[in-house]
């Protein structure tokens, strides 16, 4: 077995006393006092991750531009400099390879960050790609970039007070550049825990250990991969390998299972060809049926399963492959993700809003089920030996009006 | 690691206090460290017969499910409400109001046959 990989920052994961453990090739931290506490502590404060085991790839070159629109699914051409877009890296059969971000900082190059466990599969298949487009110079950066997230109500003041120069504009992928004590670090408005305020920095290697420690020093918390996973959970936001990829029975997962294909997937004019279209469009013709009610056979061959979000009564977890039964007793579907979550207790509502002290858990997952099931359906879960009644929802997470994310709790 | 020496353990993990016929049960510091953030617990009725060596209810944590094995035999006499209902608390004090069940001893030799703190530490030290 190869030497696992340690980020920039292994040593500061050491001295918080991390419970460290293989992630995708690296030595990445698990937890440093526990998922629940880090997982409060990004809602109510902030969180601060180490993602540099992610992959980051450059990608530049007159036909860099043209190459991004043939391998990915979003539409890059509408990415201005300045701004980030979610996408996908998907195959011809109009699954994922991987899901991606990429962030375009300056006019003459574009950085597409990958997961960490799919980073050589994804090289790979984009460079089997490259040939075609002569002159695009795609490089991994991994190594030489670090990155942190940093995520929560209290991650814009706690930048504001240390950057010099202007916060990215106040929206979701927005981007910027600027200065923390004498160094540059650029920051994106994007994030993987549904909070409405939150950043990531890339930031070079020798700079990355003073800006750790001085966000540290502000109270941002470290959270390890743990909490990572419960909040994305939480947020709704597809992991590869669960929600995207292949299913519990090998089948691929088709991108527009997830919601957010809506966002991801472009059929613009200026795409063009490019890999999975024709996949695609049957699957985006079929969750238009499937939106509007029309369960003919047509729209649920190209899309018989979606990714839904499912509430479980009691406290047990409801992990990856648990069966989920419909109310006439069939099998509907499988969860993809399952957790126990901590939240906050909101206090007041409104304007008047704000995260209490009590802290209280829940069971969520998510789930790959029957598109013909709705909102509110109810179902039950089996976790283990036991049956767990379920019903479908809409989101787990209200992550729109700053600066709190509210928990969406679901009654049994 | 220093578990108590008042008390016997299981290889499993779990802890047992004999008091007259009863024998107190609950998971040692070092399952609690291992298994982090716990969530559920899934703990037998009252009247319910358990058997050493055999799964008499599961605990369960962020990351993973356990299986809780008695380590003696009898017959459930109490379960620890407060601590089914928020497990988390067993973390604070697992080998006082962390404790799980409460079971009248069918078989006193089991207890006896159970290992001593040193020879627990010595186990449980070469696991991660």
């Amino acid at each position: 077995m190869s030497e696992l990989r340690r980020t920039v920052f292994a040593a500061r994961h050491a001295a918080l006393g991390a419970k460290l453990a293989e992630f995708g090739g690296w030595e990445m931290p698990m937890w440093y006092q526990g998922i629940v506490e880090e997982h409060l502590a990004t809602r109510k404060g902030a969180g601060l991750f180490d993602v540099s085991h992610m992959g980051r790839l450059t990608v530049r070159g007159a036909r860099a531009l043209e190459f991004l629109q043939h391998v990915l699914t979003n539409n890059a051409a509408a990415l201005e400099v300045g701004q980030a877009q979610y996408t996908i890296i998907a195959n011809e059969q109009g699954g994922a390879v991987d899901d991606a971000y990429l962030y375009r900082f300056v006019e003459d190059e574009y950085l597409l960050v990958v997961n960490a466990s799919n980073r050589a599969k994804d090289v790979a298949h984009l460079r089997g790609h490259l040939a075609r487009f002569a002159g695009v110079e795609m490089t991994d950066r991994t190594e030489e970039v670090a990155m942190l997230s940093l995520q929560g109500p209290r991650s814009r003041e706690m930048l504001a007070g240390l950057v010099e120069g202007q916060l990215p504009e106040p929206k979701k992928n927005a981007l910027g550049a600027a200065k923390i004590k004498g160094k540059p670090v650029r920051l994106a408005r994007t994030g993987y825990t549904g909070e409405p305020l939150g950043f990531e920095l890339f930031l070079a290697r020798a700079d990355a250990l003073e800006i750790f420690d001085l966000l540290v020093g502000l109270g941002a918390r470290p959270v390890g991969l743990g909490a990572r996973d419960t909040l994305r959970l939480e947020a709704g936001l597809p992991l590869y390998g669960h929600e995207l990829g292949t299913d519990a029975q090998g089948q691929e997962i088709p991108i527009f299972a997830i919601s957010l294909a809506r966002f991801a997937v472009s059929f613009s004019a200026l795409k063009g060809e490019f890999v999975g279209r024709a996949a695609l469009e049957k699957q985006h013709e079929a969750a238009g049926r499937i939106m509007r009610g029309e369960f003919y056979s047509p729209a649920l061959e190209a899309l018989p399963r979606r990714v839904m979000a499912v509430a479980i009564a009691g406290k047990a977890i409801a992990r990856a492959g648990a069966r989920v039964i419909g109310a006439d007793g069939k099998l509907v579907g499988y969860v993809t993700s399952g957790t126990v979550v901590p939240y906050w207790k909101i206090e007041a509502e409104g304007l008047a809003c704000r995260i209490g002290e009590e802290k209280l858990m829940r069971s969520i997952g998510l789930m790959l089920a029957d598109s013909a099931l709705r909102t509110g359906d109810s179902l039950t879960v089996e976790i283990r030996d036991k049956k767990a009644a379920g019903r479908i929802v809409a989101s787990h997470l209200q992550s729109k009006s700053p600066p709190y994310a509210r928990p969406i709790v679901c009654e049994f | 690691m220093g578990s108590p020496n008042n008390l016997k353990y299981a290889a499993t993990h779990e802890w047992c206090r004999a008091e007259g016929e009863t024998a107190v049960v609950g998971i040692s510091q070092h399952a609690v460290d291992l298994l982090h953030d716990l969530v559920y617990l899934d703990l037998p009725a009252p009247g319910t017969v358990v058997a050493a060596g055999k799964q008499f209810g599961e605990v369960e944590s962020v990351k993973a499910v356990s299986e809780l094995i008695a380590p003696v035999s009898g017959t459930v006499t109490e379960r620890n409400e407060a601590v089914a209902a928020a497990p988390e608390k067993i973390s604070a004090d697992p080998y006082g109001a962390g404790w799980l069940i409460k079971v009248r001893v069918s078989n006193p030799a089991e207890v006896a046959g159970l290992l001593d703190a040193a020879a627990y530490d010595a186990q449980a030290s070469g696991e991660h």
